[in-house]
């Protein structure tokens, strides 16, 4: 197909498109969803018993706050990002919180799989921590992926893993308020894991979805 | 036509150029006046005004050309990162907001597309092997008793491609033909018969390929 051929084929039948709300904007939507799942995993969870006790320890506050800061700015790198105009040096936007936060993360759900004891062996506290990990970061990324999907065609891989520092950021922040162990490492792990592998989904789906552009008679591209 | 949401900063509106302007037009954009009237394009274009839209799409293609011309020297590589970033500006046309510059969202779907392209040729050059002319051992076509069983393979595989695909390689490759002599037999264009010979190419290559692993 010459290049002309192709103007015609992408201005035939062009329908109306919504053009994109502000960044920060969207970034707020999102991170309003993100409290919202929280809150429902706060509800059905409860809030772990030792909670004032460990507020009275600098160190786990500080944590905290940066994991929460690196959620924020994360996402806010994030859909900065993603848009095509927008300078690079937003990645470095979360990078100050973030120190803070790995300067105390802990590892401690990565060594209790399994528990042996009198009655035998059972599910750790590794196992529930990790159901609850996918179960609050899987709708976070689902999210995440839907509103930033067009990023596939300008940075994939840095829009991906700064979106899943982000949601490893807020999950780990939600979770050391419900969870006695500290499991920053695991979702950090499972995060950017998850980060990796919708990127490489999304560019071979991207590749294809190229390719039947090309391949698409006149008038049926929307 | 007048802008109708200017930001303070920005230069006012004139008149989008017309048709006979867009055909005599430069390459190379070197005012922001023609940032704003792409703008409008684009504005017009997310509204649905397909006119618009192709207005704005010609006119960009000599600009997306001379930029491609920096980085590709072979025609066909600077038309093909032609039409992939019109691909992906008409994918994301979204993202653009009509507040800031044109220009800048252009040239940075542009640059990543380039980018794409020179690193999926660097990785294909790294898989294949130049031809030295050693292959030729033999003077007489006949003890060459391997070509027959390759011509089949061949044909085999000319004959799966697209009709379009088949007429190109057919004769600008098996006929050897030039693109004049292909073009006036087929009745297509130059460019399309590049295309499509470009397109069969690397079918076949494909198709050879994934066979010999197999």
């Amino acid at each position: 197909m010459s290049t002309d051929d192709l103007i015609d084929t992408l201005s035939t039948n062009l329908p109306q498109v919504r053009r994109l709300r502000p960044p920060l904007l969207r970034a707020a939507f999102w991170l309003m969803l993100a409290v919202a799942v929280l809150s429902l995993l706060a509800i059905s969870q409860g809030i772990r018993p030792d909670i004032w006790d460990r507020l009275q320890d600098r160190s786990f506050v500080v944590t905290l706050a940066g994991a929460v800061l690196t959620g924020i700015t994360g996402v806010i790198a994030a859909f900065m990002l993603s848009l095509p105009d927008r300078s690079r040096k937003w990645i470095a936007l979360p990078i100050a919180p973030l120190m803070f936060w790995i300067s105390h993360i802990g590892y401690q759900c990565l060594t209790n799989w399994v528990s042996f004891d009198p009655a035998g062996m059972t599910l750790g506290e590794t196992t529930r921590c990790f159901a609850t990990l996918v179960f609050t970061s899987l709708p976070l990324s689902v999210a995440l992926f839907l509103m930033l999907k067009y990023a596939v065609f300008v940075r994939p891989m840095i829009v991906a893993l700064v979106g899943g520092l982000a949601i490893s950021a807020l999950t780990a922040a939600a979770l050391s308020l419900f969870h006695v162990l500290d499991a920053s490492i695991l979702i950090v792990m499972w995060n950017l894991g998850t980060a990796v592998f919708i990127v490489g989904l999304s560019s071979l789906l991207t590749r294809r979805y190229i390719g039947h552009l090309r391949g698409m008679p006149f008038g049926n591209i929307g | 036509m007048t802008r109708d949401t200017g930001s303070p900063g920005r230069p006012q509106l004139r008149l989008v150029a017309t048709s006979a302007e867009v055909v005599s037009s430069p390459a190379e954009p070197d005012s922001s006046s023609k940032d704003v009237d792409w703008s409008i394009l684009m504005a017009r274009a997310q509204a649905g005004d397909a006119v618009s839209y192709r207005r704005l799409l010609k006119e960009i293609a000599p600009y997306l050309r001379s930029l491609a011309a920096r980085y590709r020297r072979n025609p066909q590589d600077i038309e093909d990162v032609v039409q992939e970033i019109l691909m992906t500006i008409h994918s994301i046309r979204t993202t653009y907001d009509v507040n800031r510059p044109f220009l800048p969202w252009l040239t940075a779907i542009a640059r990543r597309r380039l980018v794409d392209q020179i690193r999926s040729q660097m990785r294909r050059s790294a898989r294949e092997q130049s031809m030295n002319g050693e292959e030729d051992v033999f003077a007489d076509p006949r003890p060459n008793s391997e070509e027959t069983a390759d011509q089949h393979r061949i044909e085999e595989a000319v004959a799966k491609l697209p009709p379009v695909q088949q007429q190109a390689i057919r004769l600008l490759k098996l006929k050897e033909m030039s693109l004049k002599e292909a073009s006036l037999i087929s009745g297509a264009s130059i460019p399309a018969l590049k295309v499509a010979t470009h397109r069969a190419i690397k079918s076949l290559r494909d198709t050879f390929f994934k066979g010999s692993r197999s």
